[in-house]
């Protein structure tokens, strides 16, 4: 009996929490929310640092600075460049978070809204934080893997040039349906 | 009246003109039109005490009898709120139709979610007890639907106006101090619920004055119109990127998936 009367204060602390949690103003405490738009036009791409990433994480650069320099040396370039490849996956998922947002807007602007397609997406995006997290951990530890790192910017920059053609095509359309009601109006204020 | 503590009487006689104020404001700042059900609302919450202040005068009036009119006077509000409250979320959401569709259903698992678990979880041992414990279970069903819909609203990132936050805040505020009022007393005092009535009723109504005082300042000020046109795509539109979206979404997860198995090999 106390058990369950227990759970139910817990439950209506939890509420009570949420609740605070849902009415805050989003800006003002939290992070600021990066604006909407595509990866290129922030001018902030991952991809425009992936040849650096690529050279950042090249053993070759390490093994001759261990052949030639000193240890030190060698260790400080190597947590120098593991900074680097973090800054890197962070920007990735900070491009990732952008076109996730652009979809949600897509979502909020569309007069129907399929359950199955947002709880899908609710799920992926879950995934990709727990995993997201978990590899930045183990690269934190010293694990550097190049040609998934690569893959990756690719995945992000073709998903950000497709939704980029999707977006001017629903843009133009918007634009002839205003013109064609504005057209249709002043054919009615003509017709009084 | 007599047998209600003085404390009680004076939070009563406070609760009543703070429901004025906030009804007097609804209508001076030409806020009823803009949402009559929470007009309604107000207005329904005077008449009660009005209703429950001429009950507790009236001479040979049995308690039980006075009991039942005052817990039929209850459920009227109560089903008054609920209408009140989607009336805000649906001047919040209306639009977006795609997200207000995505809501109501929300709302509606919530709502028989909950109530599963409320008549699961109740053992009211007689039937005063019983009805305390569906007043209890309606408060819990309503906040929790409210804040599913809320959390909706701030996972799209939709901007509700200060005002109906508040006086959606106000509601689920009052909700959820009256599940903690009511469990407390059940957790601390194990007599039975009827010995701590006049506990039970000057915290709840303690609660509601403070939810009215969050109103006041809500109403306070014309209340905003959302001006914003509605949807602007079409539904074949979201159709085509939705999967689009997600299955690029699905690709980059799984290059994730294959980063980590590879971390995960021996090496």
């Amino acid at each position: 009996m106390n058990l369950s009367l227990f759970l139910l204060a817990g439950f209506a602390v939890l509420l009570l929490i949420l609740l605070v949690g849902v009415l805050r103003e989003p800006g003002r405490h939290g992070k600021p929310e990066n604006g909407l738009g595509f990866p290129e036009e922030s001018g902030r791409s991952h991809a425009t640092y992936l040849k650096q990433v690529r050279q950042a994480m090249a053993e070759a650069d390490l093994e001759f600075l261990a052949a030639r320099g000193s240890r030190e040396l060698r260790l400080r370039t190597r947590k120098e460049r593991r900074r680097i490849v973090l800054a890197y996956l962070c920007c990735l998922r900070t491009d990732f978070l952008q076109l996730w947002r652009l979809a949600r807007v897509i979502s909020t602007m569309s007069p129907k809204v399929g359950v199955g397609q947002e709880l899908a997406r609710l799920r992926l995006v879950l995934i990709f934080s727990f995993r997201y997290e978990l590899i930045r951990v183990k690269i934190r530890f010293g694990f550097a893997p190049l040609p998934e790192l690569g893959s990756l910017s690719e995945v992000v920059s073709r998903l950000a040039v497709r939704l980029e053609t999707a977006m001017r095509e629903l843009g133009e359309r918007a634009a002839l349906a205003a013109q064609l009601a504005s057209s249709l109006d002043g054919r009615r204020l003509d017709a009084r | 009246m007599g047998s209600m503590p003085l404390s009680v009487q004076f939070i009563w006689a406070c609760s009543i003109l703070v429901q004025l104020i906030v009804l007097v404001l609804l209508f001076l700042k030409g806020n009823s039109r803009r949402v009559p059900f929470f007009t309604a609302y107000m207005a329904l919450n005077v008449c009660q005490a009005g209703f429950l202040l001429v009950l507790y005068f009236i001479p040979g009036t049995s308690s039980a009898t006075t009991i039942s009119l005052a817990w039929v006077s209850e459920c009227i509000t109560l089903v008054a709120q609920a209408l009140a409250t989607t009336e805000i979320l649906r001047i919040t959401l209306k639009p977006y139709p795609g997200i207000w569709g995505l809501g109501w259903r929300a709302l509606a698992s919530t709502i028989v979610l909950v109530v599963m678990v409320v008549a699961l979880t109740s053992r009211g041992q007689n039937g005063g007890e019983r009805l305390f414990e569906l007043n209890r279970g309606y408060h819990l069903t309503f906040a929790t639907a409210v804040i599913a819909c809320l959390l909706l609203v701030r996972y799209y990132s939709i901007r509700v106006p200060t005002a109906y936050k508040m006086i959606l805040g106000g509601f689920c505020l009052n909700s959820c101090v009256e599940v903690l009022i009511y469990t407390f007393i059940q957790i601390l005092f194990h007599k039975g619920f009827e010995v701590h009535q006049a506990t039970w009723q000057f915290l709840t109504t303690l609660s509601f004055v403070a939810a009215l005082a969050i109103w006041i300042v809500a109403v306070g000020k014309p209340l905003p119109v959302q001006d914003r046109q509605s949807a602007s795509f079409s539904d074949s539109e979201y159709q085509r990127l939705a999967p689009e979206i997600n299955e690029q979404l699905r690709q980059l997860n799984e290059k994730l998936l294959r980063l980590w198995k590879l971390e995960a090999r021996p090496r």
